[in-house]
């Protein structure tokens, strides 16, 4: 009888449906799509970043098809798509676009069914067979079949091999400029670490390769083909960029931190929501309906976006102090002294090059991890929270 | 202590670092600091502060086979948060998760509580403690972890499972073990009188002295002789070879199971049973009557385990001299390896006790865990049931307990081979 049936411990009574930590659920709940979103721009922005600094007009996709262009013939994809025509970033704007489209995709397929995967990409393969050798067919057999002769295919109906191949040659190139970006999207999104791995090994795979051949003697040894390397000098201009009125760092350096600390943001971000999404899949069902897992979930993850907006804020802040620390430091001695000795060691060409300012950043680390067994971080961050927290009692519920 | 991750990349920053001056490559430099930079930042805050956890058991003693509702409440004392940490209630391996589960990832902010509750099936007798709880601190980006323990303990013993055997007893040929009411000089319920006392809310008003309240002015009721129908003696065998069989289905399990559902229901009917248990050494349990008896007689076979070698013979010398002159005497031993069994009976009925040997199968157990060929099990069943007749030869009343069998099934089966 309905009237003898007590709702369970777990339905929510304040209205509306109950939370549980179910997948379904819970990949739609705001921490997890807040922390999807943040990997995804921070994708975005580092791939943006990194070919502004390295690629465009050095030797981005459109210099590629122009190159394709000038050899073999008109690249079947349209300009809009690959950037052609237009100047510095925004020739990356529309392929970004795609290449999140086609992760997302991806994203989306890898939870379809076994079943229904294995027909797409059935279906993947034939478009491209057909599309590869389909016209061929279409006009060398039919030919041969009214002709009842058995021959090779002639010239003309070779030509119509060139469309296809050289419309996947460019959706190939395109594709490896985009990878990150389409590997990135689809480990965020599909919850894929493999994914993002390859996101972030790739980037990192073009940065060391980058700096291989922009090594001075391998440079040289490249040609004109090395000449379009871009190389950054960013050691000996002057730094422009700082806070509390040092300037700590130079705008080159700057989009360096930029992509490592946006590295950071992604793999932490991406990899976060894989860990507690797992987590959440393996707790038992009755866990998964409990208000107290559901409760602390909701706290760790605020914990994260928490910690990752402000520790990798703090990271990028403290790695420009970390490079300007030379200049801080001289900066310090000579207004407070305005010796002799601090201007000649001002003017030291050798503290503002690689040594110097790699041993002053180390330095400053060093006395910032130190830090720690001085100011009690921790209870102070907790003392600021407890002014403001007005945790609730417990509410007491039925004992068995 | 830093995880893998956090090794990684540190090592992976400073070969960066050092790739980077090599090759005087800025990006690498940088990249190499940011990932230095940010493990500094990261080992600033750690977590855990004071955490103070308080364990709830829905029962302290269980029987057999039992659920046991837990609940682990973790309160946050410190003014700052735990970060991310995971509680473990550490559950004796013996014990199997029903529902719920005995750990949870948590961020409690100051003050906040948090309550786990899962529930646990306790298939085997003993006596068990939950805890300590295991915590685990995380750093967010998994870049260091510790390790730290609550010591904090819940005790709980599992009692052996009590079978119903009254309707078994009333109609098997097991001996009518009554050799006449006792009266015994303590007060409870019984036919006799004891003494007069006064009044209490909650006496039964039959029992009010009316002449003595008519004399007195007081409300004085009648106390009674408590009445106790036998002693009766429950030896068993717990040594090294009732090992045999599994885990939940040996010979010593199934005699835990009939000592205490016997204990049970002697004691219901108001007898005094004695418990000894014989293996390592020789525990005695004196014959008394009562719920004190009964929880004592529980903890006892609670705690049973399966070791030693002592002969029931040894048992017998040491105690007859004790046991109640014709009272009935159950033995629960599969007999297995014991040559002094027959002469021990032999010696109990002699001094005019009713011996019955309740006796489960060893070899049939052997089979559940191990191949025995037919012909050699036909053979060790021949043994076996010869020994069984010349324990019945004896005057004993022998019943041969097959591992499939209800203890109640077993009593009807009671024969004099």
């Amino acid at each position: 009888m309905a009237g003898e049936v007590d709702p369970q411990s777990d339905v929510s009574l304040l209205g509306g449906r109950p939370r549980t930590l179910h997948l379904k659920m819970l990949r739609k709940q705001w921490q997890i799509i807040t922390l999807q979103v943040v990997a995804t721009i921070a994708l975005v922005w580092m791939y943006l970043e990194v070919v502004s600094t390295y690629v465009v007009n050095s030797i981005d996709h459109t210099m590629v098809f122009e190159t394709l262009e000038s050899l073999v013939g008109e690249v079947p994809i349209g300009d809009w798509i690959t950037g052609e025509g237009r100047q510095g970033l925004a020739r990356f704007y529309v392929p970004i676009i795609l290449g999140l489209l086609l992760g997302g995709s991806m994203a989306l397929m890898a939870f379809q069914s076994p079943k229904l995967q294995q027909r797409i990409k059935l279906g993947f393969i034939i478009l491209l067979m057909t599309s590869l050798v389909g016209r061929l067919l279409l006009t060398w057999v039919p030919s041969m079949i009214f002709s009842l002769d058995f021959r090779a295919p002639s010239e003309g109906e070779l030509q119509t091999l060139e469309w296809p191949l050289l419309m996947i040659l460019s959706l190939m190139i395109l594709f490896v400029y985009l990878l990150p970006v389409i590997m990135g999207t689809r480990g965020i999104w599909g919850l894929s670490r493999r994914s993002i791995g390859w996101a972030i090994g790739f980037t990192l795979l073009f940065l060391g390769i980058h700096a291989i051949l922009t090594f001075p003697l391998i440079k040289s040894q490249l040609g004109d083909w090395g000449a379009n390397l871009k190389t950054l000098e960013t050691q000996v201009s002057d730094p422009t960029i700082g806070i509390f009125g040092f300037d700590l760092v130079t705008p080159e350096q700057l989009s360096l931190i930029l992509i490592a600390v946006l590295i950071m943001v992604f793999q932490e971000s991406g990899f976060g929501v894989i860990r507690y999404l797992e987590y959440a899949y393996r707790l038992p069902e009755s866990c998964k309906r409990d208000p107290e897992y559901v409760k602390q979930m909701d706290n760790v993850l605020n914990g994260h976006l928490r910690h990752t907006a402000g520790f990798l804020t703090v990271t990028g802040l403290m790695t420009m102090i970390a490079l300007g620390f030379h200049s801080v430091l001289l900066e310090i001695v000579s207004s407070s002294t305005g010796s002799q000795w601090a201007a000649q060691v001002s003017e030291s060409i050798e503290l503002s090059l690689t040594y110097g300012l790699v041993i002053s950043a180390l330095l400053f680390l060093s006395l910032v991890a130190l830090m720690r067994f001085f100011i009690p971080w921790e209870r102070v961050w907790g003392l600021i929270e407890s002014l403001g927290n007005k945790t609730q009692e417990p509410v007491e519920e039925k004992k068995f | 202590m830093w995880t893998r991750k956090a090794a990684f990349t540190f090592t992976g920053g400073i070969a960066l670092i050092l790739i980077g001056m090599m090759i005087t490559n800025n990006q690498m430099m940088i990249l190499g600091l940011a990932l230095i930079t940010f493990i500094v930042v990261n080992s600033w805050v750690s977590g855990h502060g004071d955490i103070e956890v308080q364990r709830t058991l829905s029962a302290d003693n269980l029987y057999k086979g039992d659920d046991l509702y837990v609940e682990l409440l973790v309160t946050n004392r410190s003014n700052r948060r735990t970060q991310l940490l995971d509680v473990y209630d550490n559950i004796p391996h013996e014990m199997k998760l029903r529902s719920g589960l005995n750990q949870m990832r948590l961020n409690l902010k100051p003050g906040e509580s948090a309550r786990i509750r899962y529930v646990l099936r306790c298939p085997l007798r003993g006596h068990y403690s939950i805890g300590p709880v295991s915590l685990r601190v995380r750093n967010t980006f998994n870049l260091g972890v510790e390790d730290m323990y609550v010591d904090h303990h819940s005790d709980l013993v599992i009692f052996p499972q009590i079978k119903e055997v009254e309707e078994a007893f009333l109609r098997s040929r097991t001996p009518k073990m009554y050799t006449g009411a006792t009266t015994l000089r303590t007060p409870g319920q019984g036919s006799e009188f004891y003494s007069l006392r006064e009044y209490v809310p909650g006496d039964p008003f039959k029992n009010i002295n009316w002449k003595a309240f008519a004399r007195t002015g007081d409300l004085m009721v009648n106390e009674k002789c408590r009445d106790a129908v036998t002693d009766l003696y429950i030896l068993l065998d717990s040594r090294d070879v009732s090992r045999i069989g599994t885990v939940l289905k040996n010979p010593l399990e199934m005699g835990t199971v009939s000592a205490a559902s016997l204990a049970a229901f002697f004691l219901k009917r108001r007898d005094s049973v004695a418990l000894s248990i014989y293996g390592d050494g020789l525990s005695y349990l004196p014959p008394d009557t009562g719920d004190k008896q009964y929880f004592k007689i529980l903890s006892s076979l609670a705690g049973v385990k399966p070791e030693g070698s002592m002969p029931l013979q040894a048992v017998t010398n040491s105690l007859s001299g004790r046991f109640s002159r014709g009272s009935p005497v159950f033995v629960i031993s599969s007999c297995e390896g014991d040559g002094t069994v027959p002469a021990a009976v032999r010696d109990l009925v002699g001094r005019g006790h009713e011996v019955t040997v309740l006796s489960p199968s060893s070899i049939d157990f052997e089979r559940l865990v191990s191949r025995i060929p037919r012909m050699s099990y036909e053979v060790l069943k021949l043994e076996r049931q010869n020994r069984l007749t010349t324990l019945a030869g004896s005057g004993a009343q022998v019943i041969d307990w097959m591992p499939d069998m209800d203890l109640s099934q077993a009593i009807m089966q009671v024969r004099g081979f």
